[in-house]
């Protein structure tokens, strides 16, 4: 069954060309996908209509197949189910402590002081920010700001989590931090769907793929399968993954053989290198 | 304005409860306005002053620093009460010193308690304590929203103003000008679309119209209130023995 489903989407902003055109995308429980894009390929523009912000000017999302509707108490239920997180995480905390900001969501779901407490302190955890629950927002670092705001939207405990750019603007220590709290994330059973101009992050994180250019989904597929079709990344104006190159590379030279599994980290990849030597 | 911020949210007394931060700055306030002898003044300069310092460990530089504009102003007033014009002619007034003097001792200790307050207590404190004695809730979130949005639109500011700076955008004093406005003109649209993604990002979260979070609860010690009422109670009678 098919959790979240977008046909046919069109959307036009105002004195400008299509930002979606037309676009099919679909998403499975349990998967981690990456809508993976060039700048201005309407990667926002989609995410904010899969949680029902935008409307689409034609075509429709289906939330396990049936049509989101866009009254205000189906869109409290659609968003109780979809979350989203913002690139900008300063669009996102208003409040002026982390534990405040964190409970924002679960009192809007209409829990308890009690459950809403539970709720905020089990989502500081889970994003590793336990420590900074009475910290100011504004005295964050861009890295533990973006992890608050991942807080925000899994306290109310969504089904999928749509997040913008989880990664711009992140330094290595941050990105990694970021993806080990994620995958800790999938674990509790949220799919993660996350949109990227960055091949090397998706081909490293993502188990499944819809490449997108100009407001189409160009393909979607298995990370590899996606990853690996070089008129397709042109197409979408992206190269493929240099740990992607360097595995099948090593396939077609006999150091790898067919049915090991490609490299998917530095550390991998370098111990290939190894054997050969 | 930050560095206030920093030292309301890092200080010793942090985490104490509003309302004995509050019952004792204002109670000190009220202390150093209405008891009719200057010594009770005194008194209230040194014991606030003694709490920001040693007790909610504020650092003494920072104190100073936020001290010496209140009391520039301080001193224009004093100085024109201690003297009188008489056409070229400058004196001493007439029971002028005396008079400068106990007006000071009044206005340091006000400035005293405020600061206590101030240095002491995060904003969010105070909105929530806003919040608790009954300000409507709208009035509440627009501080709230004002203090958040205050940090971000000053971050923008300065970026804006490194920006230009390196495009020696402030080389003449016309061109300072110029650039400062395109500044102001610029901030506008910015906090236009901060503003429109604050609601998306609100909405994402199940907005209904009313920003309602959850804040911690500091319960006041018994122990702390009775001696903030004691200590105020011995500097009444003291000021009101020595008038």
């Amino acid at each position: 069954m098919k959790l979240l489903e977008a046909c046919a989407l069109t959307h036009t902003y105002p004195g400008s060309v299509h930002a979606l055109d037309g676009l099919n995308l679909s998403i499975e429980r349990g998967q981690r996908l990456a809508i993976l894009g060039a700048n201005g390929s309407g990667k926002t523009t989609l995410l904010l209509h899969l949680n029902g912000t935008l409307r689409p000017q034609s075509g429709q999302v289906l939330l396990e197949g049936r049509p989101g509707g866009y009254d205000s108490a189906s869109l409290i239920a659609w968003r109780r189910r979809v979350g989203l997180v913002l690139q900008n995480a300063d669009d996102q905390l208003f409040a002026a402590s982390v534990a405040e900001d964190v409970s924002f969501g679960p009192l809007n779901l209409g829990l308890d002081e009690a459950q809403t407490r539970a709720r905020v302190d089990s989502a500081l955890r889970a994003l590793h920010v336990h420590e900074l629950a009475e910290r100011p927002t504004h005295m964050l670092s861009s890295g533990q700001k973006k992890r608050v705001a991942i807080a925000g939207l899994v306290a109310m405990q969504p089904e999928i989590l749509l997040l913008d750019e989880p990664t711009a603007g992140l330094d290595h220590q941050g990105t990694e931090d970021l993806l080990a709290v994620l995958a800790e994330l999938e674990a509790s059973n949220t799919t993660l769907v996350f949109s990227t101009h960055d091949v090397e992050l998706a081909y490293r994180f993502a188990d499944q793929i819809a490449l997108f250019s100009d407001g189409r989904t160009l393909a979607q597929g298995s990370t590899v399968q996606v990853l690996s079709d070089r008129e397709l990344l042109r197409a979408a104006g992206l190269e493929a993954p240099l740990l992607l190159k360097l595995g099948l590379r090593a396939r077609e030279l006999g150091i790898l053989a067919a049915h090991e599994p490609l490299p998917r980290s530095a550390a991998e990849a370098l111990t290939l290198l190894k054997v050969t030597v | 304005m930050s560095l206030i911020d920093t030292s309301a949210n890092c200080n010793r007394w942090r985490r104490r409860s509003l309302a004995e931060k509050a019952l004792l700055a204002l109670g000190m306030l009220a202390i150093a306005v209405g008891v009719p002898s200057w010594q009770g003044a005194v008194l209230v300069a040194i014991v606030m002053s003694g709490a920001t310092l040693v007790g909610a460990r504020v650092s003494p530089a920072l104190w100073w620093k936020t001290m010496t504009a209140p009391l520039g102003f301080l001193l224009i007033g004093v100085i024109t009460l201690a003297l009188q014009f008489d056409g070229m002619h400058v004196s001493l007034a007439p029971n002028g010193l005396p008079l400068a003097g106990r007006l000071a001792a009044r206005a340091v200790a006000g400035v005293t308690c405020l600061l206590f307050l101030a240095l002491t207590t995060p904003a969010t404190d105070l909105i929530g304590g806003l919040r608790r004695i009954g300000v409507p809730a709208e009035i509440a979130e627009l501080a709230l929203l004002i203090y958040r949005f205050l940090f971000l639109l000053t971050d923008t500011a300065a970026a804006m103003h490194a920006a230009q700076a390196a495009r020696l955008g402030q080389i003449t004093y016309r061109r300072h000008m110029r650039s400062l406005g395109l500044l102001i003109a610029n901030l506008m649209p910015r906090a236009f679309s901060r503003a429109k993604a604050l609601e998306t990002g609100l909405a994402a979260r199940g907005w209904k119209g009313e920003l309602r979070v959850l804040s911690p609860v500091r319960r006041a010690s018994v122990t702390a209130i009775a001696t903030i009422i004691a200590v105020e109670l011995l500097i009444v009678l003291i000021g009101l023995r020595t008038s």
